[in-house]
């Protein structure tokens, strides 16, 4: 990921007498593995409570703290699903693809011209990319709803209750992050590369798309990865943009808005669907996991 | 990244759904053809405004309305409701206001007077659902659904339900010691339900937070303010609210009635059919508990706060007339308030309470003619947040309580400002 | 990334090569821009607009500068202030410190590593809806999950310094493996002859650590910091879904948000935003001037196999 290479300056590795180590390896490993097991209990223990939740029934849920006193059933499941939750899954995933197939060539193309061609101001620019997203998303909803009842009054394109009045936000607030990634990935990759290919011929186009673009390829998933996660994580405005349309409503707005009668804790159900969206994202994290890191760290290693 | 749209291709399909039979699958309410008419209400017990909705449709076939399902939480209903109003797009004719919105749609100039219609709603619907519909006696709504307060009690434990708070408090603390179970569970977390909970004992002490003309804060005249707030440290100390009022909101003190940890409980009528194991849940007290009204400090009548929904017409509605005939409707047509009561939803009609043949509902109606409104004034949102952050902290004696009631008269003071 | 794909002919011939790349430049940027100008860029002027009339329902009037001067003297204000700057202080420090401990042990070489570094990324992956329901609900008193498991008797909702401890803990679980990601990325940049190299010299592992590890990882660590503080500077979703509007958790977003919908006065909520953007802004800057010119490729990298 990064490019930059400098020895550390010897004086800072003091050269101390050698000690030899006193404590015995098997301490050592079990040190480790107890460090790994808490890491490991720290980061999954809520989805414990998610699921055990989600299969209690009944008021016990609210007052026995013991996640593990039933009754159990799947009676919170089959209500989430008679609500529509798998529509609202299929939009998330729906948005989610479209805004990271937008954004990351998109944010390909400036992370290269900020990485290599010659432009003035480059520095300035990639402080422009980053502040223009800085404003506080809860302030972002009004004008933006009247930007878009503005385009309805003037071309009759709607973007209210459509896929395209979310990807387009996501879209923009994720570029800041994708370039910046991207440049640094893109500047990691040796210039001699692009020289030699330029040598043999090859436009400065030709040059991006055939030599630079497919060894950047692990950066630009990670940076895949990172955009689409933020757009199925995004609430405030997919919900003041299509807020109840099943057609087009995602995950999070579904799980904001659950449904409640009279003042019941729906707390079950809340979690049913939580559960229910976590699945797949867990499971994409089981898979991916590899792509990701390596993702991540092979762009710069590479060549 | 191939992998992940694989991922998210094979999941976009749900099982056994296929992409045309979704197509306005889940869609709101899809009422009407050719909707006349938009009405803007909560989410949560959409059933019953879709049904009521229904009704209209019936009546009128064109003049149909179609419902616009607002998030069940009030920041979101208003948040929409807003965006509506504020970007001028009127796409929203009848508004479903929550009973304490009235004063600050009506000062934003979001919604139409309703005030010639006063004399059709007067005497048919509940005072108190009146009251909040108004603001500096300007009828700006019409009533639509209510709510009022119950106090559940064990008839294993207690005989006769009390009629004072501390006789609620004596006979409560008893009852609650031989059990080893607690005495009072109810909305004690810092939030609007906390607000309720004071509210209702400081008017039962006589209190009342403005004048007539709603232009100046009467909150410290008298007593009232100080007996209430005294009422519940007190009850804090001593142990009389249950371990965890301090952030129990009404279905955590719901399920813990309902699991027989608790001697009284102050709730919405809501709990009712759960509590009597009604709808498929496990309950320990069924058949051992009743309600009645809430006490008071006196021993006379009855105080609760009035919760529920009234309908305005939005100003910006190119279809007022449509939008107030069918705000008058919702409000006065005996069949569509029978849909409410019908689902065990308050209605605000008057003659409904006195024809049901439950004894409960009989109950509320006289619980709600006493209900009290609470101000629905310009800055009510501020006022509730005020009483919250000082109140709260000095009912678990965490502060002064005479400071905190001098902060919630300056906070009611401002309530009132309009620039 | 797909190699092989066909590549069009050129309009013009190469000859120069470095106008070329200019317009190629430009080019290539334009699409980024045109995205943020019209997405990012309109709602800031449009803000700073609106921030200048007094708006209440339909009616607004022109009064300057009046929400900012309001806003020094509303404690509210300088309340959320505060909250803001404790909850980024502890919070990114936090992330930064775990995020570098996970980053570590996904860096080791073990039995088992793939399912670790898959279980360290779940949290981050997780809805911000769903993390934050969770959160809200193991920590409520009633049934009170965390009270019981740490066998405590805390109102971590509304005791205003656990609920802070509350929403940090939620924030750190969800984002330090973001940090993770981003250290670890750089850590793998770092030859492995450095280290080699460090422990002929007789360097054990924490010399190792801040001797080598650190020093090269900084433009991974700056990257992350300050992604991680903007987002911090601007959180909404925990400190509202645990404590709504109360003055004890209200952070600048979600004390602008109270005066965006729940007592609608948008002048002054503009203000706010702006104000918060302005604040943001210019710790954002703070960080990209102290991270150097190297990430816009002007200082030309070389290349070493690990």
């Amino acid at each position: 990921m990064t490019e930059q290479t400098v020895r550390p300056s010897g004086a800072r590795v003091r050269t101390p007498p050698r000690r030899r180590r006193d404590v015995p390896p098997w301490v050592v490993n079990s040190l480790k593995l107890l460090g790994l097991l808490v890491v490991l209990v720290w980061c999954l223990f809520p989805f414990l409570w998610m699921a055990m939740t989600s299969l209690r029934t009944g008021s016990v849920a609210i007052t026995e703290p013991n996640i593990f006193r039933g009754p159990f059933d799947f009676g919170n499941y089959e209500q989430v699903v008679e609500l529509g939750f798998h529509f609202s899954l299929r939009n998330s995933l729906v948005v989610a693809s479209v805004t990271t197939l937008i954004c990351i060539p998109v944010a390909s193309l400036a992370g290269y011209a900020l990485a290599r061609l010659p432009l003035a101001g480059k520095f300035a620019i990639l402080a422009l990319t980053l502040v223009a997203t800085l404003f506080p998303p809860v302030a972002l909803v009004n004008p933006l709803y009247q930007l878009y009842l503005e385009l309805d009054d003037l071309t009759g394109i709607s973007l209210l209750n459509s896929y395209a009045g979310m990807v387009i936000p996501y879209v923009a607030l994720t570029l800041p992050l994708a370039i910046f990634i991207l440049t640094t990935f893109f500047s990691g990759i040796p210039k001699e590369l692009e020289e030699s290919a330029k040598v043999d011929g090859a436009t400065p186009f030709q040059a991006f798309w055939r030599v630079v673009a497919p060894l950047a390829a692990p950066g630009v998933g990670a940076a895949a990865i990172l955009t689409f996660v933020y757009a199925t994580n995004e609430f405030l405005l997919a919900f003041s943009f299509a807020p109840r349309d099943l057609n087009v409503q995602t995950v999070p707005v579904f799980i904001g808005t659950f449904e409640r009668v009279g003042y019941e804790n729906p707390i079950g159900q809340i979690m049913a669907a939580s559960v229910l969206v976590s699945a797949p994202l867990i499971a994409f994290a089981l898979i991916l996991q590899k792509r990701i890191v390596s993702g991540l760290t092979s762009g710069a290693v590479k060549g | 990244m191939v992998l992940g749209l694989a991922l998210a291709t094979a999941c976009g399909e749900p099982p056994g759904e296929d992409t045309e039979g979704s197509e306005g699958e889940g869609e709101s309410a899809d009422l009407a053809e050719d909707p006349q008419f938009i009405w803007a209400v909560t989410g949560a017990d959409r059933q019953i405004h879709e049904d009521v909705a229904r009704l209209w449709n019936e009546n009128n076939p064109d003049q149909e309305v179609d419902i616009f399902f607002l998030a069940p939480t009030a920041d979101e209903q208003r948040q929409a409701m807003f965006q509506d109003l504020q970007s001028q797009a009127g796409e929203f004719d009848v508004l479903g206001l929550d009973v304490i919105w009235t004063g600050e749609f009506a000062d934003f100039g979001y919604v139409e007077s309703l005030e010639d219609m006063r004399s059709e709603v007067e005497d048919v619907s509940l005072e108190g659902a009146i009251d909040s519909a108004q603001w500096q006696q300007e009828l700006f709504a019409l009533p639509y659904s209510s709510n009022g307060a119950f106090l559940y009690y064990r008839t294993d434990l207690i005989d006769e339900p009390p009629t004072t708070w501390d006789e609620l408090y004596e006979t409560g603390m008893e009852a609650a010691e031989e059990e080893d179970i607690s005495a009072f569970v109810g909305q004690g977390d810092q939030y609007e339900g906390f607000v309720v909970s004071y509210l209702e004992k400081y008017w039962s002490a006589g209190g009342e937070l403005f004048d007539e003309a709603q232009e100046n804060s009467t909150f410290l005249e008298g007593d009232a303010a100080e007996t209430a707030l005294d009422f519940m440290i007190e009850g804090q100390e001593s142990g009389f609210f249950a371990e965890g009022y301090d952030s129990m909101v009404e279905d955590d003190a719901r399920a813990l009635f309902q699991a027989g940890e608790a001697v009284y409980m102050r709730n919405w009528p809501y709990a009712i059919p759960l509590l009597e194991g009604e709808e498929g849940e496990e309950s320990e007290v069924a058949g051992d508990f009743a309600v009645a009204p809430l006490p008071t400090f006196t021993g006379e009548g009855t105080t609760s706060a009035l919760g529920g929904l009234n309908n305005a017409v939005s100003s910006l509605s190119e279809n007022q007339d449509l939008a107030r005939e069918f705000v008058l409707w919702a409000a006065t047509d005996p069949e569509a308030q029978q849909i409410l009561l019908d689902h065990s939803l308050p209605p605000t009609m008057l003659d409904l309470y006195d024809e049901a043949d439950d004894p409960d509902f009989e109950m509320l109606g006289d619980i709600l003619a006493d209900a009290q409104a609470r101000p629905p004034v310009p800055g009510y949102n501020s006022l509730s947040l005020e009483i919250q952050e000082n109140l709260h902290p000095a009912f678990l004696g965490q502060e002064d309580p005479e400071a905190a009631l001098e902060a919630v008269n300056d906070a009611a003071e401002n309530a009132l400002e309009q620039e | 990334m797909v190699s092989t794909a066909p590549v069009r002919a050129p309009a013009r011939k190469p000859a120069d090569t470095g106008l070329g790349e200019r317009a190629m430049g430009r080019i290539f940027l334009a699409p980024s821009f045109a995205f943020m100008a019209v997405i990012a860029l309109f709602p800031v002027f449009y803000a700073i607009g609106k921030s200048l009339y007094d708006i209440r329902g339909l009616r607004q009037e022109f009064i300057g500068f009046d929400n900012y001067a309001r806003a020094l003297t509303d404690s509210g204000f300088f309340n959320a202030v505060g909250n803001t700057f404790v909850f980024t202080v502890s919070s990114v420090s936090l992330e930064f410190v775990i995020g570098m401990v996970f980053a570590l042990i996904m860096h080791q070489v073990f039995v088992g590593r793939g399912l670790t570094r898959a279980v360290i990324l779940v949290p981050w992956v997780v809805p911000t809806a769903v993390a934050a329901q969770v959160w809200r609900y193991m920590f409520d008193h009633n049934p009170g999950f965390v009270n019981a498991v740490l066998g405590a008797d805390i109102n971590w909702l509304r005791d205003p310094a656990w609920s802070m401890v509350g929403i940090i803990s939620a924030d750190v679980w969800k984002t330090a493996p973001f940090v993770a990601l981003l250290l670890l990325a750089g850590l793998q940049t770092i030859p492995e002859d450095y280290y080699e190299a460090a422990k002929v010299d007789g360097a054990n592992a924490l010399q190792r650590f801040w001797g080598i590890t650190l020093p090269l990882l900084r433009p991974s660590i700056v990257v992350a910091l300050l992604f991680r503080t903007v987002d911090a500077l601007r959180m909404f979703d925990f400190a509202y879904v645990f404590a709504g509007h109360s003055n004890s958790l209200a952070t600048l977003s979600v004390y602008a948000q109270r005066f965006l919908v729940a007592e609608p006065q948008l002048g002054y909520a503009n203000a706010l935003s702006t104000v918060t953007f302005v604040i943001v802004m210019l710790v954002g800057l703070a960080f990209i001037s102290r991270m150097g010119r190297h990430m816009v490729g002007d200082v030309a990298p070389r290349k070493e196999k690990g």
